[in-house]
């Protein structure tokens, strides 16, 4: 093609980058400048002077006991939810995978979840958990259950309960929809070999929806290290500091003890965490996108 | 056909557990203060619908305002996102701008978690004094739903089969007219999955309506949470005002549950 023609293209395409270049410039390269200075800084809000530390706060964030296990907690918190999740999401999804009355109807009430924003959920938990007027308390009380539901041994099942309540409908749907790309053949075939249900599932559906089950898990579980919402509206992160995440470790940091300094460098060594899962998740994209021309 | 009842009985179990906490509040707005201090299974409704009365403004709470900030905010997302994602991804996808950089970078951002912005973006509304207004959370929302939109963007308009633009390049249009006349149309169920996505999303944030609002802005996801430490006897009230607060996104992402379905199947990953 003309000279000309290549050129409106390129300025076109220049033009039409134009505003999120402006947002990438304004929201992404300024802030992540700020973030960095912000870490490298001595920043308490209680001090009016702030002065340049090196590494300062970093060295500051390894002795703190509670970062440590506010990552522990985040990391056995988001496996053992998203486990549960991924295997139940896939359950269900299965029931869901043939032909039954009312589907769609209950379909779109397990979409339910997903709508309903995770704030406002953890504000309905409180209100079905509360031990004078809650339904779940009272229910538990009728049948003779005593199960002290924000207990210190009872938290942690209580928080992974309510993130299964609230998620499942997610890997649910991603489950679902990857089920609906099996190939009929593959079936067929299986039950012409005579295969039974059990077999189809273990020997058929499974190794082949495998790629897509582990991917369903990345996602969930990357999407669960930055819990912050429900448990921080729930908890607060206590009892002290026993469900405390990541994320409401620096917001605490942050905004509650005003040290900005330490609660970036830890915001920062949370996504140096994260970043190695980058590269895999921009394969696995490359590869959908590719796989599906 | 008994078996597929027993189905449709299974399945129905399941949405009533995921969907306690829901009714639970549903069945709390809709009962007596009286009932509700008495104990969880005192039957007594109240026929005039005080709850949602009081949460709607009668009793004095600020919550009409949130609600308010709530649309304005999610709203304005949607249009911004849009505004930004759409043009920018036609850009990537076929003029070849930035090479597979902003695709990637906009993978990498998917993963970014939410909080490492909150401070510097605190900072930086702060220093333009801006703390408190909705343009910041329409800002902040626009930026962390952008990566998303791209995705879903980039991959629709990849599916678009490329013939019918190159007709109209031979046939001498510019690239303005056929972004306007055959890329826009044809996009429709893109921009819808764009929008109930950005919409849902955007309603849901509280880490920046935390940080970035105190008062003026602030949308239902904060109002709520902070309710219930205020007000946390007048349960009725709470439940009314989260079940209200649930309903627009409810309302507009079961209207167009194919998109949702559509969009979040993508392969994108969830803000």
């Amino acid at each position: 093609m003309s000279t000309t023609f290549n050129k409106q293209r390129r300025t076109a395409g220049w033009i039409l980058a134009t505003p999120l270049l402006l947002i990438l410039a304004g929201l992404l390269i300024w802030p992540v400048y700020l973030g960095i200075k912000t870490s490298l800084t001595h920043d308490v809000l209680s001090e009016f002077s702030t002065y340049g530390v090196g590494l300062g706060n970093f060295k500051n964030l390894i002795r703190q006991p509670n970062f440590w296990l506010s990552l522990r907690f985040t990391f056995i918190y988001a496996l053992v939810a998203t486990t549960l999740e991924v295997i139940l999401g896939f359950a269900l999804a299965l029931l869901f995978d043939r032909v039954f009355p009312g589907k769609r109807v209950l379909f779109s009430l397990m979409l339910v979840p997903i709508m309903i924003a995770p704030s406002l959920m953890a504000v309905m938990f409180r209100l079905i958990l509360n031990e004078n007027i809650g339904i779940i308390p009272g229910f538990l009380q009728k049948i003779g259950l005593h199960f002290a539901i924000f207990d210190q041994h009872n938290i942690f099942t209580s928080l992974i309960i309510l993130d299964i309540l609230e998620f499942t409908a997610f890997t649910f749907l991603l489950s679902y929809s990857a089920l609906q790309n099996m190939q009929e053949e593959v079936y067929e075939a299986a039950a012409i070999d005579g295969a039974n249900k059990k077999q189809v599932l273990l020997q058929v559906t499974l190794p082949i929806l495998r790629p897509a089950i582990a991917i369903i898990f990345l996602l969930r579980i990357l999407d669960s290290i930055r819990t912050f919402d429900s448990v921080f509206i729930l908890t607060g992160g206590g009892p002290g500091t026993t469900t405390q995440t990541v994320g409401i470790y620096i917001f605490k940091t942050a905004f509650i003890y005003g040290d900005f300094g330490l609660a970036a460098s830890a915001a920062i060594v949370l996504v140096l965490i994260l970043a190695p899962f980058m590269p895999f998740i921009i394969k696995q994209f490359n590869l959908n996108q590719n796989g599906r021309r | 056909m008994r078996r597929k009842y027993g189905v449709t009985l299974a399945a129905s179990v399941w949405v009533f557990i995921f969907l306690i906490p829901l009714l639970g509040a549903i069945y709390t707005s809709l009962r007596t203060d009286n009932a509700i201090s008495s104990g969880p299974f005192v039957w007594q409704f109240d026929s005039t619908f005080s709850h949602f009365k009081n949460a709607m403004g009668a009793a004095g709470y600020d919550f009409a305002s949130f609600f308010k900030n709530s649309i304005i905010i999610s709203t304005g997302t949607v249009l911004l996102t849009i505004f930004i994602s759409f043009p920018a991804s036609y850009s990537i996808v076929r003029l070849g701008f930035g090479g597979p950089w902003l695709l990637r970078l906009a993978l990498a951002l998917r993963i970014t978690p939410a909080i490492f912005f909150v401070i510097p973006f605190y900072k930086l509304f702060t220093a333009y004094n801006l703390i408190d207004k909705p343009i910041v959370l329409i800002l902040a929302d626009s930026f962390i739903n952008m990566t998303l939109a791209i995705l879903v963007f980039s991959g629709a308009i990849n599916e678009m089969p490329l013939e019918i633009e190159e007709a109209a390049a031979v046939d001498g249009a510019s690239v303005w007219m056929t972004l306007r006349k055959i890329v826009f149309p044809l996009l429709g169920p893109g921009m819808a999955a764009v929008a109930v996505l950005t919409f849902l999303f955007s309603w849901s944030d509280y880490l920046f309506a935390v940080v970035l609002t105190s008062s003026e802005a602030t949308p239902v996801t904060v109002g709520a949470a902070n309710f219930v430490t205020s007000y946390g006897i007048r349960w009725g009230d709470i439940s009314a005002a989260v079940c209200l607060s649930v309903l627009p996104p409810l309302v507009f992402a079961t209207a167009a549950q194919k998109y949702l379905v559509k969009g979040l199947s993508s392969g994108a990953v969830k803000g």
